[in-house]
């Protein structure tokens, strides 16, 4: 069964057109990964299925109903994260939830009940009674989780929920989406994090320009380009680095800079490695390391978009 | 409705958990009442200081003396001829009555005479004394009369008169000017606090925009109607309550007499609650920040207030502004009272009535217009 169907889905703002015709369906029990970088329609398209914006063509449908028609329905079942961290300062852990889990009409003994469970599902139940604003970027990322699971969703929307956490409560996140995704919620995923979506996602939509480019699991994706293979080159400083002189080299698909390393992906049938080498050796680019690598997620959306996600 | 009281108990509960909301919502208001007693309680009670010249020593002259020593707020000091001038130039007496000779004769006669009134502070300070004064001496002149001249006669029916067990019941009349004055200058205070209120009230929505909790709010299955909704009826109850503390307290309290039924009085209020939380979610409409609306609310509240007659009379004010103050819904809700002050019924000021809520309709139409043109998230994402 799908629990999200997206059909010939547009929205413009003005002359703008954020979301392009596009469609997609989600299956129940996925974890499906949106990749795209800034700008490219992921937060517009989230705040039409969450019923935020209206479309100005297409449709939505959450478990089969049309969400224009039966929003409530369509909001009943769905469990919105936030990329921005949306709870109150003023109020107590156990309050934030509470009031988030009492608009779904949730009272009494199954309200407590739920906003307990929530809180321990994100690990916050040793901290109910204490205000947001004596917690961490993590501790708070979490609270934003457990208002949006307290009436037990079948769709889980989660918008970048680890921008800006140290490594264990992103790690306790992860884990926690896939706990989630056990207990049968259907997950999609943002994220500016690539080895996460790897890591977390069974499906995964590149979208770009308001379109999806690619669409599948992570091996359907890394198999569009496997005639081209990652060179990692690490350099002492990366100033003299001239991208455009690499992306001119015979055989050579995409080039990107992370940090000291210069990234090349470059087509397996063609032997310009030592061209490649050459050009740093007639800049006086001083290289420390070379790694040949199989290519993965973010070589995949280089490929496919020309853009380095994280770059954004 | 089931989640728009869930935001609403969320939204109380919140808000009077902070000591300085129940300040500024429920205390401030009362603040009026004090500002009000101080400017005019302390308008009772003024002592007349009343100098005698007594040129006659007389029987009668020495009773119309202990007639006036026996008045309220008049002080008597018994003072020589040549001192009349000094103490009244000073400022020490307000007024001076001298008993010339023949004052006691004239009286017997029935044509009192021989008597001088003095002050240099007009017919405000001498009228209380006058009427007083003229009062008994009439009364003596009466009696004289009745005696016809004979003296013997005269003695016994005054002797009878002094000793006449009259009642002289006694009732403290509210005066009604300086009651009006206060109730007029508590409640000119009430609406300012109330437009205040409904302006801090109105802006959580903007916070809620700013802090995002807005749109997660949208994504469940509250819309954007039914937040609105919470938030009117939200601050037609903090409006409410500070009218219904206000006029409670000011009767039941201070006895600051209101010259206007409770339940009249309440209405009017009520209705004003409509164009001030109206107001307020006007001035949200236009703003797309915090600092924005409060910008906005310091530009319209505080110059609408002082030119409606909140702080003052409005018959204070040149006429050019007066006619600008008729275009203010602040001037309409306090000409109701006003009138109902006056003795006008409450049924007959429906176009009053109707003027007010034509202010509030206003409000609220233009409002919702204006959000229902906002209702993007592209304005604040």
């Amino acid at each position: 069964m799908n629990v999200l169907e997206i059909k010939n889905l547009t929205k413009k703002f003005g002359d703008f057109i954020a979301v392009d015709n596009m469609s997609l369906t989600v299956a129940e029990g996925e974890i499906f990964g949106f990749l795209g970088a800034n700008g490219a329609g992921k937060s517009t398209t989230i705040n039409m299925i969450a019923g935020l914006l209206r479309s100005n063509d297409g449709t939505i449908s959450i478990l089969g109903k049309n969400n224009a028609k039966q929003s409530r329905f369509a909001k009943m079942n769905i469990g919105m994260v936030p990329q921005d961290i949306a709870i109150y300062e003023d109020m107590t852990a156990y309050e934030n939830v509470k009031f988030f889990a009492g608009l779904y009409g949730l009272r009494g003994a199954e309200l407590n009940e739920r906003v307990v469970e929530a809180l321990e599902f994100v690990g916050l139940q040793d901290k109910h009674k204490s205000y947001p604003k004596s917690f961490s970027g993590g501790m708070k990322r979490r609270l934003n989780i457990a208002c949006a699971i307290a009436h037990r969703p079948k769709l889980i929307i989660m918008d970048e929920p680890t921008v800006g956490i140290d490594p264990q409560s992103r790690n306790y996140i992860l884990t926690s989406v896939r706990k989630l995704n056990e207990m049968g919620c259907t997950i999609i995923y943002t994220s500016h994090y690539m080895e996460e979506v790897e890591e977390i996602c069974s499906k995964i939509a590149i979208i770009d320009h308001g379109k999806i480019i690619a669409e599948g699991t992570k091996e359907q994706l890394k198999s569009i380009i496997t005639n081209t293979k990652d060179v990692w080159i690490e350099v002492k400083t990366t100033e003299k680095v001239n991208l455009a002189a690499i992306q001119d080299i015979n055989g050579v698909e995409a080039v990107s800079v992370d940090e000291n390393f210069i990234k090349i992906n470059s087509d397996t049938g063609v032997n310009n490695l030592n061209k490649i080498l050459e050009h740093f050796m007639n800049s006086h680019i001083e290289i420390r390391s070379l790694q040949e690598k199989a290519p993965n997620l973010e070589t995949v959306f280089l490929t496919l978009t020309g853009r380095n996600l994280r770059d954004q | 409705m089931k989640d728009i009281l869930w935001l609403i108990q969320n939204t109380l509960s919140v808000t009077f958990r902070k000591k300085k909301n129940i300040v500024m919502y429920l205390c401030m208001p009362l603040v009026g009442i004090i500002i009000a007693l101080l400017a005019y309680g302390g308008n009772q009670g003024t002592t007349l200081n009343v100098g005698i010249v007594n040129h006659d020593n007389s029987e009668i002259t020495t009773d119309t003396i202990q007639f006036l020593e026996g008045l309220d707020n008049v002080e008597i000091s018994k003072i020589a001829a040549k001192d009349m001038k000094d103490k009244m130039t000073s400022g020490k007496l307000d007024t001076v009555i001298t008993f010339e000779k023949g004052y006691s004769d004239s009286v017997l006669k029935g044509q009192p005479d021989h008597i001088q009134l003095t002050s240099i502070k007009g017919a405000a300070i001498t009228g209380y004394v006058k009427s007083y004064l003229y009062q008994f001496i009439d009364n003596l002149s009466t009696i004289s009369r009745a005696a016809d001249g004979n003296e013997q006669t005269f003695k016994q029916l005054y002797s009878a008169y002094q000793q006449k067990d009259f009642k002289l019941g006694t009732h403290s009349l509210e005066n009604a000017a300086r009651s009006k004055n206060m109730t007029n200058q508590t409640i000119g205070f009430l609406i300012m606090i109330m437009m205040l209120s409904a302006a801090n009230m109105s802006e959580i929505i903007l916070l809620e925009k700013e802090n995002r909790t807005y749109f997660r709010l949208l994504s469940t299955p509250i819309n954007a109607r039914k937040y609105l909704l919470a938030n009117v009826i939200v601050n037609m109850i903090i409006m409410t309550m500070q009218v219904l503390i206000t006029l409670t307290v000011m009767k039941t309290i201070f006895h600051i007499g209101l010259n206007v039924s409770f339940v009249d009085a309440f209405f009017v209020m009520l209705l004003f609650s409509f164009i001030a939380v109206g107001l307020s979610l006007l001035m949200i409409a236009f703003s797309n920040s915090r600092s924005a609306a409060s910008a906005l609310q310091n530009l319209i509240i505080t110059p609408t207030v002082m030119l409606s007659g909140c702080y003052w009379p409005v018959e204070v004010m040149p006429k050019g502004l007066q006619k600008i103050a008729d275009f203010l819904p602040q001037r309409w809700a306090l000409d109701t009272l006003t009138q109902l002050q006056e003795g006008q019924s409450f049924s007959s000021l429906y176009l009053n009535y109707a003027i007010l809520f034509a202010f509030a309709a206003a409000f609220f139409l233009i409002a919702v217009y204006k959000f229902s043109r906002n209702n993007s998230t592209q304005n604040f994402v």
